[in-house]
């Protein structure tokens, strides 16, 4: 177990000790808020704080567990320790439910996402309200015994919200270093990149808000008996997740502890205005301040105070101009007939439509184990088309592909990525909020298929080596020039050990010394037994590269064969040129 | 009538432009060819305001447009035709060409303005209601085309008009300039379709990855063995 | 389960009559929320907080012997002024959407928190020269300051649509906000024209107040009961659209009236929430 996860533990087992000490019931109300809402803002956040889908329906799920356990404990008489997991079992089944529809909705993102999980919390709320489980006029639990876990009432929920932060806090943590939770953070930065890279978008939003509805679910039943008497405006409304969003992010929704933080901070800021009888000049402060943190804090506290313990020396200043090894001058093209190895990529009958326009049209290429080939072709003629469907970012339209045998029409994007086949981005995306390493160790994770961070990283450093990025390792990718971030794409694209790489302009923007040195990249990592395909203008690098290349026109394909025969045919002059050339 | 002189221009941390110089006549029609990735496109929307100069100035007419904020570069007299069309979808085609004129000194003109963009392009005549999105590739190159002439312009600005368009209508598109251009409107033309850019104007400049690499008429560019090399790579 | 009741003729119509004057002012609060959604990207939350100042300050007013519907003349342009103000600071820490709608809830926060304090928690109810007058239409009793609300809500509608269609501001404005780099290039000024919108927009709302203050009970926490219904609204009508949000509104105004008299009145938020959830899941392209 790690250190931060001992220390939370420790702490929970101190604090559980304060009882004891005899104190008024007002701390232990005060602690029971502060602890609440911890939960809450921390169970929010393991959805939304990690992969950016803003919920606005979090009343909805604590609201349920909430009435679960109001309904059991009234109706039913259940003893009250053992509604608890119901509660969350309810709240977590209102979630995925919600989750299944909606996340299969691409659109539905962002702002979105936000207001249908606030409609989601007024109809839960509307159908509460009048349906016995709640009927309109509030549900008395006053007649409930409450369990003897501590020396008074008071302290018994005191206690019990203690045992639920304890564990919202650890299970936090414990996703924010797991692979798991990397994918969130990669989802949150660029879900479609993520899935193309072999993160399971879709199953991992979907475990996420069940954690966190569930969390929600437990808050919940515990507040309904703490309340004594729930009625439904107090919770199926615009507070708690507004409330929830304010504390997250105040403290720093990218920090598993932020959400943490902030509770604490506005509980207590609260308080003492509702102790010195300012209950009004406490909401007008929050509002305040929740202003200032979204203009001048966007990120929280926690990053702040983190980055300036650590200084800000510590991060890239050094603005190395090069990171490439020094390398050779790119050795003379093979002059002899490309290796007659297995065919691994066979393309038949490709189509792409996009709205009327014909992107691809009938393409049909066999691509053989080890060679390097160069599609190539003027602005627009379908060769970035080609790598987008190959690699499932976009459907195709008809035809085959099959690759190593299996065919990949059809296939989710984040399982061809898994099985073999990895791409860069033409202007490349890296995840802005994750260092190199971490882009790179992502890779690794799921791709690669490399199961801990921690292993993934060690081998993100042995890539990083490779293409020259060593030295930038802990730097946020808008740190790096352009020569760099095609070498971070390159190398999240060799992290997930492919055996084919489909390349993206890679050269794109570069200068001569560069590329050189990428030239040299690109052969070494055929070397290793790779078979690459890449798209690309710079005329040295494909004449350098490639053993064959194919001219796209169109949407078809034009000519194939050798760089420096095709080059020299009149109907590819003419494609380039124009006629005056044929 | 354009002086540009030494333009940087950057994306993020990379030069897209370097040190970039060149010169228009009025009444020129001025060629600005390159493989793709060159930087003509960004030459192009640091001319008309959209991309911001690092560093270097932009004459329009004696007068440094290159600080303007870039709705003032329009009242200097230059009008885009984007790449890729970039009409206002959303709107008919009318409503794109009247936001073409929403110049002060061109709105009182628009009714004279619109006459002779329907003489030019009689076609457009019947889809003036349509909304500008169903209409085919050929057909939004006109109402780009149209819509910058609405501004009353002195400079044309062309951003790779024959993308994706098939020969025939480049044909007449082109026709279409030249038509332009005959009329006093200077026009520089950004394309990497070379045999057609350069039949077309009096003279061109060659950009490869962001630098002017050559500059002439066009018979004697052509010959040349940079455009060969930057494009074949022979 | 609720009971089903089936309402006489002439209680159905009265019902879809109320119905029409409450989503008449959904339409009015929803103008200017979906204007500003749709052509400048901001989601301003805040909105409903200034609804309701200027609806107590046209209280207070009225409270003073002025007449309810003369105080628009000094509320109105106040209100632009407000608008104005914030736009500005949007601006210039070049907001995003999301965020816009965060800090415009916090903002919600503060006025309501002003409202509180000057006016107390306490429900405040107008008493006007208008307050209790009605006509009857036939069977059907039409009050004055409802009449006067759709009255409003339809001819600034109307008016809105007009500018937007058929004017160089309303062009510029729908061009900006579909390409912004290719509008400024054809010599939109965006950052006046924002400005002059979102005072629009606040002077519309603070219509819209004025509105509330004529026709409802007024608490300082009421403030939030609006928001879903009039997001409904607005995304039913199509962000950026003038005439689209009192279409939906009369629309859920009606629904929701003819439920409560065939059902209970709690069931009517469960109209508008659940017509907004199926529009996000079904066509969220049209809101996007």
């Amino acid at each position: 177990m790690n250190r931060a996860t001992v220390a939370i533990l420790a702490v929970a087992a101190a604090m559980a000790l304060l009882p004891l000490l005899g104190l008024p019931a007002f701390y232990d109300a005060l602690l029971y808020l502060m602890l609440h809402w911890i939960v809450l803002a921390t169970s929010w956040n393991i959805l939304s704080g990690t992969t950016g889908y803003f919920s606005f329906g979090h009343g909805a799920f604590f609201g349920a567990g909430l009435y679960t356990t109001s309904t059991l404990l009234a109706r039913f008489e259940w003893p009250f320790l053992w509604t608890l997991p119901v509660a969350a079992g309810v709240a977590a089944l209102l979630g995925t439910a919600l989750g299944a529809v909606v996340f299969r909705v691409r659109s539905v993102r962002g702002e979105l996402f936000a207001l249908l999980t606030l409609a989601i919390t007024f109809v839960v709320g509307t159908i509460v309200g009048n349906t016995p489980i709640d009927g309109g006029n509030g549900v008395s639990l006053t007649s409930v015994p409450v369990p003897h876990l501590g020396p008074t009432q008071s302290s018994t929920f005191y206690l019990l919200a203690l045992a639920a932060a304890t564990l919202t806090l650890v299970v936090a943590r414990a996703i924010f270093f797991s692979r798991f939770g990397a994918g969130l953070l990669a989802i949150h930065d660029d879900e479609d990149a993520a899935e193309v890279m072999g993160v399971p978008t879709y199953r991992y939003k979907l475990v996420a808000l069940a954690i966190s509805c569930a969390l929600a679910g437990v808050a919940g039943g515990i507040h309904a008996l703490f309340l004594s008497y729930v009625t439904v405006g107090e919770v199926f409304t615009i507070t708690v997740p507004l409330t929830v969003v304010l504390m997250s992010v105040l403290g720093g929704t990218r920090h598993w502890a932020g959400p943490a933080v902030g509770a604490v901070a506005i509980t207590g800021l609260l308080y003492s205005f509702t102790a010195a009888d300012h209950a009004v000049a406490g909401k007008a402060a929050i509002g305040a301040i929740l202003i200032a943190a979204i203009l001048f804090m966007p990120d929280g506290i926690l990053p702040r105070v983190q980055r300036a313990w650590r200084g800000v020396a510590h991060r890239g200043v050094k603005k190395t101009a090069s990171v490439a090894p020094a390398v050779a001058a790119p050795a003379p093209p093979s002059s002899t007939v490309p290796a007659a190895g297995d065919v691994v990529l066979r393309v038949s009958g490709l189509h792409k439509r996009f709205k009327g326009v014909r992107a691809l049209a009938g393409v049909a290429v066999d691509v053989r184990r080890g060679e390097i080939l160069g599609l190539l072709g003027p602005n627009g003629s379908g060769k970035s088309t080609f790598i987008n469907v190959v690699s499932g970012h976009y459907a195709a339209s008809a035809g085959e592909i099959v690759f190593e045998g299996r065919g990949l029409v059809g296939t989710p994007a984040h399982r061809i990525a898994a099985g073999g086949i990895a791409r860069t981005y033409q202007i490349p995306r890296p995840f802005a909020h994750m260092t190199v390493l971490d882009n790179v160790a992502l890779a690794a994770m799921f791709g690669g298929g490399i199961a801990t961070p921690r292993v993934a990283r060690t081998a993100a450093q042995e890539w990083l080596d490779f293409t020259g990025l060593a030295a930038k390792a802990d730097a946020l990718p808008d740190e790096l020039n352009l020569h760099q971030r095609k070498f971070l794409e390159l190398a999240r694209a060799l992290a997930s050990r492919p055996r084919l790489v489909l390349l993206d302009e890679v050269l794109c923007g570069l200068t001569p010394s560069e590329i050189d040195s990428a030239v040299a990249l690109i052969r070494r990592i055929r070397d290793q037994g790779a078979t690459i395909v890449f798209v690309e203008h710079v005329m040295r690098a494909v004449m350098a590269l490639t053993d064959r290349v194919v001219v796209f026109h169109h949407g078809e394909l034009l000519a194939e064969g050798r760089a420096a025969d095709v080059m020299q045919r009149p109907e590819v002059m003419t494609a380039y040129l124009g006629r005056a050339h044929a | 009538m354009l002086d540009v002189q030494g333009l940087e221009v950057w994306y993020g941390a990379a030069p897209a432009l370097r040190g970039v110089s060149l010169t228009l006549r009025a009444g020129e029609l001025l060629a600005v060819v390159g493989p793709n990735g060159a930087g003509k496109t960004t030459l192009i929307n640091a001319l008309c305001g959209i991309e911001r100069a690092r560093a270097g100035r932009i004459v329009v007419d004696g007068v440094d447009v290159t600080r303007l904020p870039s709705h003032r570069f329009c009242a200097a007299g230059i009008a885009i035709v984007p790449e890729g069309r970039r009409l206002f979808i959303a709107m008919t085609v009318r409503e794109n060409l009247e936001l073409g004129s929403h110049l002060p000194r061109a709105r009182p003109e628009r009714a004279a303005s619109l006459a002779a963009a329907l003489e030019l392009f009689p076609a457009l005549g019947e889809k003036l209601a349509s909304p500008a999105g169903e209409l085919s590739g050929g057909q939004q190159q006109m109402v780009a085309i149209a819509r910058a002439l609405m501004a009353r312009p002195q400079l044309l600005l062309l951003d790779e008009p024959s993308l994706g368009l098939s020969p025939l209508i480049v044909a007449d598109m082109f026709d279409a300039v030249r038509r332009i251009n005959a009329q006093g409107v200077s026009v520089l033309l950004v394309e990497q379709n070379v045999e057609v850019a350069l039949s077309l104007s009096d003279r061109a400049y060659v950009l490869e990855e962001g630098r002017i690499v050559a500059e002439g008429e066009p018979d004697e560019l052509l010959a040349r063995p940079e455009i060969q090399r930057a494009y074949l790579g022979v | 389960m609720p009971g089903f009741t089936l309402p006489s003729a002439t209680l159905l119509a009265q019902s879809v009559l109320s119905g029409i004057f409450v989503g008449a002012l959904y339409g009015l609060m929803g103008l200017g929320l979906s204007l500003s959604w749709g052509l400048l990207r901001i989601i301003n939350l805040a909105h409903f907080a200034f609804a309701f100042l200027a609806a107590y300050v046209c209280y207070q007013l009225a409270t003073q012997g002025v007449d309810p519907l003369l105080t628009l003349l000094g509320i109105v342009p106040a209100f632009f002024v407000l608008g104005v103000l914030l736009q500005w600071l949007m601006a210039r820490f070049r907001m995003t959407t999301f965020n816009s709608l965060l800090l415009t809830f916090g903002l919600m926060g503060i006025v309501e928190a002003i409202i509180q304090t000057i006016w107390t928690a306490d429900f405040r109810k107008l008493e006007s020269a208008y307050a209790n007058q009605k006509f009857k239409l036939g069977a059907l009793f039409v009050p004055v300051p409802e009449l006067i609300t759709l009255v409003l809500a339809v001819s600034l509608a109307l008016s809105i649509w007009a500018v937007l269609r058929y004017t160089d501001l309303g062009r510029a404005l729908r061009a900006a906000a579909e390409d912004s780099a290719v509008a400024a290039a054809f010599g939109v000024d965006q950052r006046r024209n924002g400005l002059l919108l979102a005072g629009t927009c606040a002077a519309l709302v603070s219509i819209a107040g004025v509105c509330i203050a004529l026709t409802a009970t007024l608490a300082p926490s009421q403030m939030y009961a609006w928001i879903g219904v009039v997001f409904a609204a607005v995304m039913l009508g199509g962000l950026g659209s003038a005439i689209g949000p009192l279409v939906a509104g009369l629309l859920i105004g009606v629904s929701e009236a003819v439920t409560m008299a065939v059902t209970a009145p709690s069931w009517a938020p469960i109209v508008s929430f659940t017509l907004l959830i199926v529009v996000l899941i079904l066509r969220p392209g049209k809101a996007a």
